[in-house]
């Protein structure tokens, strides 16, 4: 099978889990009754006229098929519908919050990597040294650290303790450091960031020094000793590309990791982030949020995964398609 | 125990009367190398004192799970104390009875969970292994949607629904139907690694000569697959259960620390939940819960890394 077809086939397969969860979603919400009804059940004393204009307001006429129907059809123009406890677009709020949940998660899986490849580096090299030993124990003990529980110590240490980063939010309301808003702005993601680097570190750390070992010990890196590369070139050009293989598979799954578990690291430090929203949107059964929450989320964990598949598929020529 | 369970091939000469000597089974094999992984060791030691703790927490623990006197003595949140070793929280509880009491709680996550998932993953992956062609296909597919959709945001959305759908229903009277919820989802999502797992076993022994040496002499298909395969096929899976395990619990404790847990179950999440606001105040309420989930995860980590170098020592790195 070609790259192509190899692409296209993933690509319809993607477009399936999205529609699929979707549909698994959208009668889960429905399951519990007409979302019209319990929008108002707490507000008796309604007239007909009021329910109907709400339901017309709210696109809530017809059966459920025919309401997925014209929600997907709408998904599929970027339109996610209004909130209802907001009363706002759901796609701008979804652009919104998104920014400032990718404004702490890019930068996050960034460093990690980089981290990550410059520690296992040195681990795996020198394997089964005091320093390999070291670096091992560390790792699995970051990797075991719960990460809420990272940003927990990280903010009694750094906020309250030394009292030199904020615990909470993206901004200062008032006052921003120095005057400067980029600034302080940077000053805010620093301990969320800290927290998704710690555990993303210790993660690809482990992956990345179990692959780089296993590369180093195969026939081809012996052949490229003993025709005389230094030491150095074996390993930053022949190893580390080959060992990065796996890492990069992983990279998908650990972005939905942090994607999916957004709600946690934004609750831990009120971040003004998707995952904040999602919390807000389940309390209060906001039900287009919800929806346009899970498939922005869904969406980016499928195209994350479809990336890295195809990467694979192109990095490595060795990949029997299938 | 280890040869009834599993009947490797390695234990074929033992009706030979020149090899009185019984070789140690695949069970044996794996407890003389895990024995020497200082990991894994520590990991068996972490999962035992939770155990331990989970089945004598009646007994060691300072005050009863429910016990809030100090709330009526005007002392909730006290900083730790000779009286609350590890001080008390928002509501009044002894923070270390609470901890203690999480155990149990939380052992029922992680292990329910991965019943569940067992189950589902063996049957699923099995019979995409044994079966083959356009089965293997199908299941594998199935397999994939439900390794690619972001399980946690799912299990949140579906918890929160649930307990609305239940409201009038017979279902209502369950005790901790919230916290089963919770399991039996952990559970239905936590299952494809499994299910990848027990497919790749299923289709490399299914071909192994021990397999066909059976098929040979007249086993059932239902004696090779359950008395054949699957045996052979545990050690790999003993180290996922393990690692999923630690990663139910750690599910559970986010769900109740995002306030949509059992609100009567007494586990490590619902302790964060309550004083996590606090934190500044009474550090020691959400420090206790979270080192306990971080003993717990860290021992089940580490003896799954240990069962892997133990039973795969092709993998050890």
């Amino acid at each position: 099978m070609g790259t192509a077809r190899y692409i296209l086939r993933r690509l319809i397969f993607s477009a399936f889990l999205v529609v699929g969860v979707s549909v698994i979603l959208f009668s889960m919400i429905n399951a519990i009754g007409n979302p019209v009804e319990i929008l108002l059940a707490e507000r008796p004393g309604m007239t007909e006229e009021v329910i109907e204009a709400v339901s017309q307001y709210y696109g809530l006429h017809g059966t459920v098929v025919d309401r997925y129907f014209a929600w997907a059809w709408a998904v599929l123009r970027f339109d996610f519908g209004t909130s209802i406890i907001y009363n706002q677009p759901v796609s701008e709020m979804l652009v919104l919050y998104g920014m400032e949940t990718l404004k702490i998660q890019l930068p996050a899986i960034l460093i990690a990597l980089m981290l990550a490849v410059t520690i296992s580096t040195v681990a795996a090299t020198r394997q089964y040294s005091r320093v390999d030993f070291g670096v091992i124990s560390g790792a699995m003990l970051g990797h075991s650290l719960p990460g809420f529980f990272v940003g927990i110590i990280l903010i009694l240490v750094f906020s309250y303790w030394l009292g030199i980063l904020p615990s909470y939010g993206a901004y200062s309301t008032r006052n921003p450091l120095m005057g400067s808003p980029a600034l302080d702005a940077l000053w805010h993601m620093v301990l969320p960031v800290g927290m998704l680097v710690f555990f993303n570190t210790a993660t690809l750390t482990l992956l990345m020094r179990a692959s780089l070992v296993e590369v180093l010990r195969q026939d081809f890196i012996t052949a490229a000793r003993a025709s005389g590369l230094p030491e150095r070139r074996v390993v930053f050009g022949h190893a580390l590309r080959n060992a990065f293989i796996p890492v990069l598979t992983y990279l998908g799954i650990l972005f939905g990791l942090m994607l999916g578990t957004a709600p946690v690291t934004e609750t831990v430090f009120t971040w003004p982030g998707l995952g904040a929203l999602y919390i807000m949107a389940i309390q209060q059964l906001d039900y287009p949020l919800i929806m346009g929450e899970t498939m922005v989320i869904t969406f980016m964990l499928v195209g994350a995964t479809l990336l890295t598949d195809i990467a694979y598929v192109l990095i490595d020529p060795r990949i029997r398609l299938g | 125990m280890d040869t009834q369970v599993a009947p490797s091939p390695a234990a074929v000469p033992e009706a030979l009367p020149t090899r009185p000597v019984r070789p140690p089974g695949l069970w044996r094999q794996g407890w003389y190398r895990f024995r020497r992984n200082k990991g894994g060791m520590l990991g068996l030691a972490l999962v035992t004192m939770v155990v331990v703790v989970a089945l004598l927490c009646p007994f060691i623990a300072p005050y009863a799970p429910n016990d809030q006197d100090a709330m009526l003595r005007g002392a909730s949140r006290a900083a730790p104390s000779l009286q609350h070793l590890l001080g008390t929280d928002r509501n009044g509880y002894d923070v270390l009875s609470r901890v203690l009491y999480g155990a149990p709680t939380a052992l029922a996550v992680g292990l329910g969970a991965m019943l569940i998932a067992s189950v589902v993953g063996v049957l699923v992956g099995g019979i995409a292994g044994y079966a083959g062609g356009l089965v293997d296909e199908a299941l594998m597919r199935f397999t994939e949607f439900f390794m690619v959709i972001p399980v946690f945001v799912v299990i949140l959305a579906v918890v929160r629904l649930f307990g609305i759908v239940v409201v009038g229903t017979a279902l209502e009277d369950v005790p901790n139907l919230n916290l089963m919820t919770i399991i039996v989802l952990l559970g239905l999502f936590e299952w494809p690694p499994i299910a990848r797992m027990a497919r790749a076993e299923f289709l490399r022994l299914k071909n192994a000569e021990f397999v066909e040496a059976a098929t040979c002499i007249g086993v059932t298909r239902r004696g090779i697959i359950l008395r054949h395969i699957l045996p052979n096929a545990l050690p790999s899976l003993i180290v996922l259960v393990a690692l999923g395990i630690g990663g139910a619990i750690l599910a559970e404790t986010m769900v109740s620390f995002l306030g949509f847990g059992d609100p009567k179950a007494v586990s490590w999440g619902q302790l964060l939940y309550f004083n996590y606001e606090a934190l500044k105040v009474a550090p020691w309420a959400s420090l206790a819960p979270g080192g306990a989930i971080f003993l717990t995860v860290l021992g089940f980590n580490l003896l799954a890394d240990g069962l892997t170098d133990a039973f795969n020592p092709r993998l050890r790195g």
